[in-house]
């Protein structure tokens, strides 16, 4: 029997993510990235994600849905959705016109002033086809970033949505979360603290 | 300000010195030969230098003589082959624009006109100006240095060692980061060793005391992550619910500054009924009997409740579940210690640790610092001494802490010899400095003022003369932690940029124009190269160590760790007079504190200003360093204070609203950002150096000392979390 084809995705524990950037900066130094171009994204999120406030952050990248609408956008038939998942963006062929940007629900692809076209994740794909991690996998500090595979992954342990991460039917975003945990709060003898 | 001879400053300088440390991944990274002959491309091993616990172990990959890429060095067992944010922007550090690039001297202080010089030239002004001071009062004590802690490669002492070669001066002495819980832990212990942090992962319960490690010690907070998913209680007590305290099993939001109030109460409880370790205490302890007679006779868990906010129930069940864990494991910030009652908070703190048994225990403890890994000769340092006739007869002590302000008052003092010429190394004194403003009026009232900069920043800017240091990818350092127990090398990666030097070449240049100018007016070596001194440093005993021959074995793997210390005082060896614990420290009550760890008042909140500021660290710097470089701007570039909502209404002020937070000697204007997590009586700005923007946290700072730090540092510490502010919305 064929082996089954995998389906990358990352897999972002939040529950060890300290929003440091880490992941972003390794990237962005890895690759030599125009100073101005983030292929990830740390954004705080709700303080009541898990009830009582807490810091709570969102690290994403290209989340390489399953129907990319960078992809249905390009007029260049720039972006190419891999059998292994990856959504592979051709620079060669883009013309830097924005389209993707405007179309993608996370505003992933970035504009890259000097090359005058656009710039995104593609999951370290040379990497991964060669055995290794991707780079911002192996920088992060906390090991809170993975990469699964969508077909072996247990679903009932992760979540696809967030607050202030779109919709994840939209596209069909790969990414997966593993959400935090609560933190029983005291403070100052106040017990309806998240009621303020 | 007191003047000491140059054996009690070197003492004193040394315990300063030593606060100066996915499978694929490791094949990925792992060192290959520098190869000269099969390409361009080679790995070399950095150090970071920074003043961090973390203090990385760097593999640097180098291609065609240019940086491309850093990352940890899987060797070293702590740094675990990842660095922080901080740590990945050092490409971008390396090739800023915004580097110096040439001595320069500018026309008029704070013009911006700068005129590029030769290093012959800067030499050449810099010692005719020192021989000039020399001439005219028969001594150098008019000049001063501030150098902390921008840069703790041990090659960097060549500073304090080129001042010491000119003569007698005056010295920024102390330090702003942990001198009152040094003091407490040398009352305590004999000195601060703390427990290695890799075998917290042992601990059953931790308490996270006045301590953020997920923004300034990742790879603690990787190793309280992973000591979590084991099953460790984390606890996280802070007045701040940081990013440690939202990751934390439970969050403690104490009072500020009443940490000793907390630590006394569980002691109560514990005492009370009968869970502390008597077996212990009997044996390795001293003043045992009176501490607990002080918790019989004037604590009770309601008072620690009413002075920390802390529920009566809540330290019960805390001083229950901690005292029952075995092992349970305190790490002490230093947040916690930076209040006028600090030392004595962590005295408290040390004896709940002792009377529960925790001591000498992997996996518990009373975890602080530690000063172990320091084993260098420091001959970059000793290697300058006063030459004969200078009639001082001692260095003059300045307190870091306090330094422009004593600057001024020697200044403004006709009795006292005058301060003319500043040197400026390793550290951005205008943006760390308390009192901003005084730091202005100080700089004013110095003729002469000389930095040794990579950056134009807020100090360099005032002065006269600016020397271009090198990153450490350029020259060799040693580094050694203050937290973990690894020592790492730094081997150049690339050549020098533009014209830079490090320290120690810039040490030797000034001491060959003194000596062509004057001979004999100058004591500093000129003759050896970099990579001889860097070999002075590895003292025979002390890489032996490590199994090493010569200092060289460092060079394979690029870090060395120091064995044994997995559970710091397991022997029972107290380095106290008494040679035990001491409850009771005859040596803390001579040096005007109460001897048992009893609790200290806190400082009042005044009226007219009821809202507590914090300026604690940021995550995309280390205080005034990073947070410039285009990198981190691309993520962040806005300073904010924060304030809790229930504040925020009070004062009508929404998120993204201007304020101004003025303190008693000064005020910023800053971005509001409204947050659950910082107390209702309290607002937070993070200390950063910002290009090019009107922000600097320290114009609000007064310089109010904290309890202790004398005793083991030199100088008292700084109260940073006791000041006090009101805040408006502009």
């Amino acid at each position: 029997m064929a082996k089954k084809q995998k389906r990358y995705a990352f897999l972002i524990n939040l529950e060890r993510c300290i929003g440091c950037n880490a992941c972003t900066v390794s990237c962005k130094s890895f690759y030599d990235l125009h100073p101005s171009i983030n292929r990830r994204f740390v954004r705080e999120t709700s303080e009541l994600l898990t009830g009582t406030p807490k810091r709570n952050y969102i690290s994403t990248s290209c989340n390489h849905c399953d129907r990319p609408a960078c992809a249905t956008a390009c007029p260049t038939g720039a972006y190419i959705k891999l059998d292994n998942g990856i959504v592979k963006h051709n620079q060669d062929r883009c013309i830097g016109c924005r389209m993707c940007a405007t179309a993608c629900p996370y505003g992933v692809p970035q504009f890259d002033p000097v090359k005058k076209k656009m710039d995104k994740c593609d999951m370290c794909v040379d990497r991964l086809e060669a055995g290794e991690q991707p780079i911002c996998v192996v920088s992060c500090p906390l090991e809170a970033i993975a990469i699964v595979d969508l077909n072996e992954i247990d679903e009932s342990q992760v979540v696809a949505d967030l607050p202030g991460f779109a919709d994840s039917s939209i596209t069909g975003s790969s990414t997966r979360f593993i959400l935090p945990k609560g933190t029983t709060v005291v403070r100052g003898g106040i017990k309806s603290w998240n009621t303020l | 300000m007191s003047k000491v001879s140059r054996r009690t400053f070197l003492k004193g300088s040394a315990v300063l010195g030593a606060l100066a440390g996915i499978g694929g991944t490791a094949s990925s990274f792992k060192k290959i030969k520098p190869a000269k002959a099969a390409g361009k491309k080679k790995q070399v091993f950095s150090s970071c230098p920074r003043n961090c616990y973390d203090t990385c172990s760097i593999v640097t990959t180098v291609e065609d003589g240019t940086i491309k890429f850093v990352t940890g060095n899987m060797n070293n067992t702590y740094t675990n082959g990842r660095l922080c944010v901080k740590g990945y922007t050092y490409p971008n550090y390396v090739y800023s624009p915004d580097r110096i690039k040439y001595p320069m001297r500018q026309k008029e202080r704070g013009s911006g006109k700068w005129e590029r010089i030769s290093w012959d030239e800067a030499y050449d002004i810099i010692a005719k100006k020192i021989l000039e001071i020399k001439k005219e009062y028969g001594t150098t004590l008019p000049i001063a240095l501030n150098k902390y802690s921008g840069n703790f490669n041990v090659l960097n002492n060549a500073v304090e060692g080129m001042l010491s070669s000119w003569g007698y001066t005056t010295r920024a002495q102390g330090t702003p980061c942990w001198p009152a819980g040094i003091d407490s832990q040398t009352f305590d212990f004999g000195a601060a060793v703390a427990n290695d942090p890799e075998v917290m992962v042992k601990a059953k319960y931790l308490i996270v005391w006045g301590a953020n490690p997920a923004w300034t010690s990742v790879h603690s907070m990787s190793i309280i992550e992973r000591a979590k998913e084991n099953g460790t209680k984390i606890v996280v007590i802070d007045p701040i619910m940081t990013d440690t305290a939202s990751k934390a099993d439970e969050y403690i939001g104490i009072k500020a500054s009443t940490d000793g109030a907390l630590a006394l109460g569980m002691a109560k409880y514990i005492l009370d009924h009968n869970l502390h370790d008597m077996e212990w205490m009997k044996k390795n302890s001293i003043g045992y009997e009176e501490y607990l007679n002080y918790l019989r006779n004037n604590i009770t868990v309601e008072w620690a409740s009413e002075k920390t906010g802390v529920p009566v129930e809540v330290i019960e069940r805390l001083a229950r579940e901690y005292a029952a864990a075995k092992p349970a494991a305190i790490w002490l910030g230093y947040g916690l210690q930076r209040h006028t009652n600090g030392g004595a908070s962590v005295r408290a703190i040390d004896a709940l640790a002792a009377m529960t048994g925790n001591i000498g225990v992997a996996g518990g403890g009373a975890n602080y610092a530690q000063t172990e890994c320091y084993g260098f000769n420091y001959a970059v340092q000793s290697a300058g001494t006063p030459p004969e006739g200078d009639k001082a007869g001692g260095d003059r002590m300045l307190n870091m802490n306090n330094f422009p302000a004593q600057v001024l008052a020697i200044n403004n003092d006709p009795e006292q010899i005058p301060i003319k010429m500043l040197w400026v190394a390793c550290r951005n004194p205008i943006a760390q400095d308390p009192e901003a403003s005084v730091s202005y009026k100080a700089f004013e009232s110095i003729d002469f003022i000389v930095t040794a900069d990579l950056w134009f920043n807020e100090t360099v800017k005032q002065s006269d003369i600016v020397l271009p240091v090198s990153s450490i990818f350029e020259t060799w350092g040693l580094t050694a932690s203050y937290w973990h127990y690894w020592v790492n090398v730094n081997e150049p990666a690339i050549e020098p940029l533009y014209e830079s030097k490090s320290d120690l070449e810039i040490a030797m240049g000034i001491s060959k124009r003194l000596n062509e100018l004057e001979p004999g007016s100058c004591t500093y070596p000129t003759d050896r190269s970099i990579e001889e001194w860097i070999s002075n440093e590895l003292a025979d005993d002390f890489i032996k160590k490590f199994g090493f021959k010569t200092w060289r074995d460092i060079l394979e793997k690029g870090t060395a760790k120091v064995e044994g210390y997995e559970a710091a005082w397991s022997d029972g060896k107290f380095r106290t007079p008494s040679g035990k614990y001491e409850f009771l420290s005859e040596t803390c009550a001579a040096n005007g504190h109460h001897a048992l760890p009893v609790y200290v008042e806190e400082m009042e909140v005044p009226k007219d200003r009821p809202i507590r500021l914090f300026s604690p660290h940021w995550k995309y710097g280390l205080h005034s360093q990073f947070q410039n470089l285009e990198w981190m701007r691309s993520i962040h570039n806005e300073p904010f204070v924060e304030i809790h909502p229930a504040l925020a209404k009070k004062k009508g002020i929404e998120d993204g609203d201007m304020v101004r937070v003025e303190s008693e000697v000064g005020y910023v204007e800053v971005k509001a950002k409204i947050t659950h997590t910082v107390p209702k009586d309290a607002v937070v700005i993070y200390e950063a150096w910002y290009k090019e923007q009107n922000f600097n946290a320290n114009f609000l700072l007064k310089a109010t000392p904290s309890d202790m730090g004398s005793y083991a540092t030199g100088q008292a510490g700084l109260a940073f979390h006791d000041q006090f502010v009101t805040v408006e919305k502009i």
